[in-house]
């Protein structure tokens, strides 16, 4: 058989079109395994980074922020029947701990949680006192006090915001539920099948996609209009205490609070990162970084909280020992217990604490207090929606 | 027709990566590779370890370190000098970051022999400024802007035994120091980065080769040579202490020095 010149042309461009194809689509990403459904078009949800925060966000690649996905997401959080129960006395939400008021924490003045002491549904306290939502998408270094959940973790239903939804359901000192009761209560119950339609293209309700929806909505609660922050992009003057309070705050002889805490450089208010800060010399707590870690170097060691609403997060330090600000700073001006574990950033532990006077104490805390943001604390995309499902 | 503009642009595509094979060959260049290493006494770091015995006679202890270098720089055997600073110009080494531990230059480098390689300390008062990095863990090393801002050179972080046989942390950060006034008031700022030059490092960079370089940083020599740093004597922090931090950033140069290969 003869081939004349034009087939020989387009046998030869077809060939190249198909090397060219070979060539570039292996390149291409895997297809996801579960298929993006026809007409289900949700909305891009865009994060406004303020002046001087990280670009870089903890968003998972499986769960972009969309509009449809956040409005899910703060029915679920405010309704108590993700407890996968019914009956008035029994109902339990994400929000029945997390207050927006007290930076979504449970804060000192809760009406059941007497001194900020939460416990699960059956009375049993939890492990730890509460830890506030502020601020998480750009939390990279790990979840809850000793950072057990985190990117990385080879366990995969242990890395991120999603996460903890479903630890909060099943968590004996916390809802006491079973992920099947909450996933049929909420599938059963009228306008969040359309809901879930709309935020992931399908009725069905899943923990997973619960958890997705949840996590979306957290991770738009930014804080980052408090009198500091107005102070740094200089609509506002601190006062004479308050700018005394933060010079003790930002030096190695006054308070030595920023290599922990942050400041204007790290307007996070925290590393995310764990340190022994001097409570104690015994270490018994099965849920330390240790426990995480293996380190015995770790034991004792904590997340550094965010300071941002701190005089709303009470009671403080991991255990809640400290049931204000005041007692905190006395701590650390004073109170220090040397362990080997003592984390090397803790440097005045020779002299037992930094050593503040009672002038230095008011000013720091004075200062402390400029991270309080009203406007997160009240802003109405962040509470309970008006009509539930 | 149609079938030849298609040949014709498949064509285009791969002439692309054809030139620039030719563009190489018209300039000859090569890659480097830096490895940050960290030693004590010759040996390969043991972090959290009370075993190290300074020169001032302090047993002690290393938990992290954290340290920017900047603006390396190779200078030709036979004149002239090339900045790296293509992609980026200041490279962050941490302890507890291994992937901090390699950079991949990203400047393709002139082919040839180079007589030594040199580098910024920390970062140049010129490059320090604050907020440039918002970004952890970069964004973790900034230095208040009361105490002269920008970003701490380097916190190196560690336990020493002192004179009472207590274990008291000490933090060994390096910065902008201030001068202060007979009041104890901020009167001025002083830049204590530094120029390093590496010992030994004369190499040769042939024409499409990739080298490795060893940077390796000898920490006991922070304490020793030509000030013995004696840690009962600084004591624990030093970031207001610009007497201190001047005497650590003395010592500083010759603690780096370079290997190659791997």
């Amino acid at each position: 058989m003869r081939l004349d010149s034009d087939k020989i042309l387009k046998i030869a461009s077809l060939a190249a079109l198909a090397l060219v194809v070979v060539l570039f689509g292996s390149c291409s990403k895997d297809n996801d395994p579960e298929p993006i459904p026809a007409g289900y078009k949700p909305t891009p949800y865009t994060i406004e980074i303020p002046f001087g925060f990280p670009t870089k966000l903890n968003i998972p690649e499986d769960n972009p922020m969309t509009v449809e996905g956040i409005e899910l997401g703060r029915y679920l959080f405010y309704d108590g029947r993700i407890s996968g129960r019914t009956h008035p006395d029994s109902l339990m939400s994400c929000a029945t701990c997390h207050i927006q008021e007290n930076s979504f924490e449970c804060g000192i003045n809760h009406p059941v949680y007497q001194g900020g002491f939460t416990h699960g549904i059956t009375g049993i306290p939890t492990p730890h006192v509460m830890l506030p939502l502020v601020n998480l998408i750009w939390n990279h270094s790990g979840f809850l006090w000793n950072g057990k959940i985190y990117p990385e973790n080879p366990e995969a239903h242990f890395r991120n915001i999603e996460d903890l939804v479903w630890m909060g359901i099943v968590a004996p000192h916390e809802m006491n539920s079973d992920t099947n009761r909450a996933k049929a209560l909420i599938q059963s119950t009228p306008g969040y099948p359309e809901l879930f339609e709309k935020a992931f293209g399908t009725p069905v309700v899943t923990v997973d996609r619960m958890g997705k929806a949840i996590a979306q909505f957290i991770r738009t609660f930014i804080s980052a209009n408090s009198k500091f922050d107005r102070y740094m992009r200089g609509e506002v003057q601190l006062t004479a205490s308050e700018l005394s309070g933060y010079v003790l705050f930002t030096t190695e002889e006054g308070a030595d609070c920023f290599h922990c805490h942050g400041a204007a450089g790290n307007p996070l208010f925290t590393t995310h990162l764990y340190y022994n800060n001097g409570k104690d010399s015994i270490f018994n707590d099965p849920r330390d970084r240790y426990a995480v870690t293996g380190d015995p170097n770790d034991k004792g060691a904590y997340k550094a909280t965010t300071l941002r609403n701190i005089e709303l997060t009470g009671p403080y330090m991991h255990d809640g020992r400290f049931a204000t600000l005041e007692d905190v700073v006395e701590f650390y001006s004073h109170g220090l217990v040397w362990s080997p574990q003592i984390d090397p950033l803790m440097h005045h532990i020779a002299n037992g604490g930094t050593q503040l006077t009672a002038q230095e104490k008011a000013n720091l805390i004075a200062f402390i207090k400029t991270l309080r943001d009203d406007e997160f604390l009240s802003n109405p995309a962040f509470s309970k929606p008006e009509k539930m499902p | 027709m149609k079938y030849l503009l298609i040949i014709l642009f498949i064509a285009l595509l791969f002439a692309s990566c054809k030139k620039e094979e030719e563009k190489t060959a018209a300039n000859p260049e090569g890659k480097i590779v830096f490895h940050f290493l960290h030693q004590v006494d010759g040996q390969d770091l043991d972090i959290d370890t009370m075993k190290y015995v300074n020169a001032a006679g302090n047993h002690y202890l290393i938990n992290e370190i954290q340290y920017f270098i900047s603006d390396v720089t190779l200078h030709l055997a036979g004149g002239g000098s090339i900045l790296i600073d293509e992609w980026k110009d200041i490279h962050y080494v941490d302890t507890d970051i291994p992937s901090t531990h390699t950079w991949e230059v990203y400047d393709a480098i002139q082919a040839g022999s180079y007589e030594y390689i040199s580098f910024t300390f920390g970062i140049s008062e010129e490059k320090n400024h604050s907020f440039m990095y918002v970004n952890p863990p970069e964004s973790f090393m900034f230095w208040p802007e009361y105490l002269g801002g920008g970003y701490h050179y380097m916190k190196l972080n560690g336990k020493w035994l002192n004179e009472d046989l207590f274990i008291e942390p000490f933090d060994f950060h390096l910065g902008i120091g201030q001068i202060l006034d007979t009041a104890g008031q901020i009167t001025g700022f002083v830049h204590n980065d530094f120029e390093v030059v590496l010992p030994g490092s004369a190499f040769t960079l042939q024409s499409g080769e990739t080298i490795d370089i060893d940077i390796i940083m000898n920490i006991e020599n922070w304490f020793q040579d030509p000030n013995l740093y004696d840690h009962n004597i600084w004591g624990g922090y030093i970031m207001q202490n610009q007497e201190a931090m001047h005497v650590a950033c003395e010592n500083g140069w010759n603690v780096f020095e370079v290997g190659y290969g791997l």
